[in-house]
Order: C-alpha cells, then structure tokens, then sequence
C-alpha cells in the first residue's frame, strides 16, 4: 500500500491537550486513530492516550500481515479500549472514570473502513467532495437527523455526546465500509475542535484544493484562529491514499508512505506503548518553586511600572 | 464526606512575615486570613488548603495530604498559581490586587489587598429587606457596573476570563469602589478534572455555555454574568439559571414586572446581556459600557393592560409573588 499521512495537534488556548492521534501500519494494513479525552471528568489525556495505545497493541497483535476481519477488528478493539478506560479508573480508585471519543480508520487493500463513539469526525473526499462522513453521537446531530427543527436561539449542547468510551453504559459504536479507495482519496479525522468552528464546505475545499501537507495545516490554523483566545484542542490526521499496489515506477516521492518495505511481521507505529506514556507528575517541586518565584518576579514588576507612572 | 475540615492557622501565627489577626473567610480552596505585614499595614492572606485534600490537626503548620489525594492537590496548587499570575499582572482600582506571594508551611500563600466593606450580595439582601419598590436606585446600577465593566475590561485585555463573576464576588468598600474579588480560572480547571472542590459555576449568574462540555467560553460568558447582576439588582433576587431558561424562559416576563421602575433602556440591556445565545449579546465589555454609559433621557413604558393580565395569571400559577 501507498499512502501519505500527515498529522498535527494543537493546545489551542486551553491548559492542557487532551487530544491523542497516531497510526500504525503492518506491510498490508493500516490503522489511523484519533481520540479526543473528555472535560468535565478526570484525566482527559489518560483517557486518549489509553484509548490508543489499547487499539494499537491490539492491532499489533491481530494485523499478521492482514487483519482478519477488518471491521471486527475496530469494534473489538473500541470496546477493548472502553474496558481499559473502566479497569484503569477501578485501578487507581477515581470516583469517576476517564472519557474519550474515538474514531479510527483501517485501511486494509484498497479497502477503508472506519468506526467511530462520540463527536470525533472522519471525513472522505474524493475529487473535490465529500463522499462521506461520521454523524455525531451528540443530541444537536441526533436532532437533525430526526428532522427536527429547533428555533434558532434553541440550538444549544452540540457538545452534549450521548455517548463514549469510559462512561457507565456500553458505548455505542458506529461501524462503516468497506468502501473501496480510489487514488487520490483523502481521509480527514478530527476533534471537535477542528470542526467546531470550520465548516464541512471549508474542510472539504482545502482538502480537496491542496496536498494534506498544506492544507491540514492550514485547516489546523484557521480552526485555532476561528476558535479565539480559549480555543479548544484541535488535532487532524490525514491520509491520503496512493495505491493497494506498489508501483515500482513512481519514482521516489519523499512524502509518501510504503508499506512494502517492512515485509511479512514487521510493524511500524506512531503511538507510544504503554510504559512510555506513564507521565509522571506534572509539577514537581522545582516547579512549584519556579512558578512562585514567576509570580514574584510579577508582582514587583508591577509595582515597579505603577512608581515610575 | 464526614472528614474533618483542615483546622485554620490560630491567631498569633507568621507566616513568612505576615502575623495572623484573626480568620476571615474558608472555602473549597483554603482559608483566607486578616493578617499584618511588617509594618502594620493590615492585609488579606489567602492560603490554599483546599478542604477536602488537605488536613490539618489544630496546632499544626503543615498540612498533610494522603497520597492517593497528591495529584489533585498539585492540580489545585497549579490553579492557585494561574490565579496568582492572572492577579500579578492587573492593577486596577476595580480588581482586587495582589501583593505578595509565598511558600511556606509546605504550601503556598496569596497577600491580598484588606478591603474593608460588604459585597454587593450583602447590600442587594439589605436593600430588598426593606420592601420598597425599588432595589437600587437606577443611577446607582448605572454608575456602580460602570466601576465593574472598567475593572472587567482589564482582566479580558490580559486575556483572562473572570467566570464566577455574581453579587457575592463584588466587594463594594467603605470608602465606595466597586472591586471585583476572587479569580479563578483555577475554579476552571479544578472542575474540570472532576468537581471535587466546588461546583464550577453559579446558577443563576453562569452563562449556558458554561454547562456545556467545551461551550465557547469568552468575554461574553462574564458579560452574561453581568446582566444577572444587574439583574439581581432591579430584582432583589437572582435570575432563574441557564437550563431552566432553556426550558423555559420568564426573563422578559419577570422584567416586564420592573417596567416603569427601570427606564426601558436599563431593562433592555439587561436582557441584551443576558440572551441565550452568546452572539445575541454584546460581545466585548466595551460595548456594554457604551450603552450603559448613554445618559440620554430615560424613557419608560408601563404595562399594557393585556400585559398586566398576563402577569396576574402567572402569578397565580406560580401561586407567589415573584
């Protein structure tokens, strides 16, 4: 398989992000995932990040080269990443678990098929539009397809998911393909906060117009412009799709991605393991100093300014 | 929770120079005492000791926290940071201003300017025990969110959000200025990581988008809060809060009630302010203060008499007065 891949993942004005992308690919499948680690529970990033590694290992073990059911795999591996979300929460005693959306993306031949929980979207354009795309799981997207018509003034809680990954009931899990690929097609996952604040139209425009190594980024930075001061996390991987077969003659392109070098087991990831992403933490107590020692340093430049005027 | 409160500091105790008069006030957070520096000057010292992490045995400096409890106390920690470097920044007659900030005792301290005086809750609870038909006279209103707005729009030229901005927040000094108290975008991040310390918004006072996971929070989001104050003002009362209006919503119907009161003007910036949609309102401070700063002739529109009659029945089906 050839594919380009390009990913990016920005804070926005928020303290911490709780976004976690990556993927992986054997020599005859390909995983892409993206999971956006909920506010308003405990320990957004260690939900994303756990959601990930938990799909990559499993990919690891069952992509040998192939995946045997590519869509079973996704499901499996979303509902395997629910339960470590719920034994990690039991583990460390939290009254209340991590949460995460997900949506991942397997490509597998020329086949896609992808399967998404929560607002975490997957995008498909090909030839300048959008041939596909995920329906939230949120009460706003859940209104619209109920053809309801909400005044305007009404139109609250898009951010309101009814469901995820970590939450009390089984999370709900929709599973799409496979869709066959055609050369060119692009692959958009992304956060809310990409989509929260730049349109489908927008997306699908600059997807289309332009190479993923420009226009994501470009996307990423409007998305963070739009969202104002305390944007949310904004985190895209794009693929795009290049061939199931390897065409010798196409020459070295440095940007894009082969899989027919790593050979029968070989397995390449963007997604740190386990024992790697055990952050310790945070503020230590150099830091608590430092931070006093800033504030400090604050206060009497402030009083410094205030003599002189 | 059954745990005991971590006990204050006693009166007598100096903590890195400032000596403890007497305690004032204890939240979710910590404790925050009257103390005096070394030269007599009095002072407010806010030390972070957020009760339900934290205990402290009377007698006792330091405070111990279990270490199953270590991350979100640090997590809270770095929130009494980001208050201090919000606060650090502004000086302003309208924002409470922060003076000094220490470590000791194994945690951290906030010296404060000591205002002396009462909060606007304080003045709003006094005002309505007395029955008139007024709260606050309308110049008073005018003048007094004029002083807040100016404070307000140096927080949000500093890039910061008050959020828990409601009467109870507004200090007004003996010697009367308006000065806004206690920041947090501490507040913010605490609840985020579950609402372990206090609940993350008020009710009546919090914009919609502030129970949203992820609304878009702006200056908007304090100047919804504003309008609430306002509001409690002209009332005596809060405001319904945010989903209840979602379900159902009596604003203008409860400010009808003040019609002929409040100039027409007064009444409708309020309701500017407080609309439900973010965009709906004014979208800086500064475009509030224009309007609330137009002194042109006040106009005022009594009731119809079909909207008198809609303002009985609901009375009545409210079975109070309101």
């Amino acid at each position: 398989m050839r594919f380009s891949v390009y990913q990016v993942s920005r804070r926005g004005g928020r303290e911490k992000n709780e976004d976690r992308m990556g993927y992986c690919y054997t020599r005859d499948a390909g995983l892409f995932a993206l999971a956006d680690g909920m506010g308003g529970h405990p320990e957004g990033e260690v939900a994303s990040q756990l959601t990930l590694q938990t799909m990559a290992l499993q990919f690891q073990r069952d992509a040998k080269p192939g995946l045997p059911d590519p869509a079973s795999y996704l499901a499996d591996a979303i509902l395997a990443a629910h339960h470590q979300l719920l034994r990690y929460s039991a583990d460390k005693g939290l009254s209340d678990t991590p949460r995460s959306t997900v949506v991942a993306s397997v490509i597998q031949g020329n086949k896609c098929f992808w399967a998404h929980c929560g607002d975490s979207r997957l995008y498909l354009i090909r030839g300048g539009k959008l041939v596909a795309r995920t329906r939230d799981h949120s009460y706003s997207e859940l209104q619209d397809a109920l053809g309801r018509t909400t005044p305007s003034g009404e139109r609250f809680n898009r951010n309101v998911l009814f469901t995820c990954l970590g939450s009390p009931g089984k999370p709900m899990v929709d599973l799409h393909g496979p869709m066959v690929l055609e050369q060119g097609d692009r692959l958009l996952l992304c956060s809310d906060g990409l989509w929260g604040t730049v349109s489908d139209d927008i997306i699908t425009e600059q997807l289309a117009a332009r190479p993923i190594t420009d226009s994501v980024p470009e996307l990423v930075e409007l998305a963070l412009r739009n969202g104002g001061p305390r944007c949310d996390n904004v985190t895209v991987i794009a693929v795009e799709w290049e061939g199931a077969d390897e065409a010798e003659d196409s020459g070295e392109d440095s940007e894009s991605l082969s899989t027919q070098a790593l050979g029968d087991d070989g397995f390449a990831s963007t997604i740190q393991s386990a024992n790697s992403a055990e952050r310790p933490n945070e503020l230590d107590e150099a830091e608590i100093e430092r931070s006093v020692r800033e504030i400090q340093d604050a206060i009497q430049q402030r009083a410094a300014k205030q003599k002189k005027s | 929770m059954s745990k005991p409160k971590p006990a204050p500091l006693p009166a007598g105790t100096v903590v890195g120079g400032y000596q403890i008069i007497k305690r004032l006030a204890a939240g979710g957070f910590g404790v925050v005492y009257l103390a005096e520096d070394p030269e007599h000057h009095l002072v407010a010292l806010k030390e972070y000791l957020p009760s339900s992490l934290a205990e402290r045995s009377p007698g006792e400096l330091t405070p111990r926290v279990k270490p199953e409890k270590q991350p979100l106390y640090r997590l809270g920690l770095k929130s009494f940071f980001e208050e201090g470097r919000s606060l650090a920044q502004i000086s302003h007659p309208s924002v409470v201003s922060v003076l000094n900030f220490l470590r000791e005792n194994e945690t951290v301290y906030m010296v404060m300017n000591y205002l002396q005086g009462d909060t606007l809750q304080d003045f709003i609870v006094t005002a309505r025990d007395m029955k008139r038909d007024k709260v606050f006279r309308e110049s008073t209103i005018r003048s007094l969110f004029d002083e807040i707005l100016r404070g307000l729009r140096i927080v949000h030229q500093h890039k910061m959000l008050h959020l828990d901005i409601k009467p109870a927040n507004i200090f007004i000094t003996n010697d009367n200025k308006a000065v806004l108290l206690d920041f947090g975008a501490a507040r913010e991040v605490l609840s985020k990581e579950g609402n372990f310390i206090r609940p993350m918004y008020t009710p009546g006072f919090a914009a919609p988008e502030m129970y949203r996971r992820d609304g878009a929070l702006g200056p908007w989001t304090d100047i919804y809060a504003i309008g609430a104050c306002i509001y409690a003002c002209m009332q005596g009362y809060p405001p319904n809060d945010a989903p209840q209006r979602i379900e159902k919503d009596r604003l203008s119907l409860s400010l009808s009630r003040l019609r002929n009161v409040y100039s027409d003007n007064l009444i409708e910036v309020t309701e500017w302010c407080m609309s439900l949609d973010p965009l709906s309102r004014p979208q800086s401070v500064f475009a509030l203060q224009k309007e609330l700063g137009r002194e042109t002739e006040r106009r005022y529109t009594k009731l119809s008499f079909s909207e008198r009659l809609k303002l009985q029945l609901e009375n009545l089906k409210s079975g109070a007065k309101a």
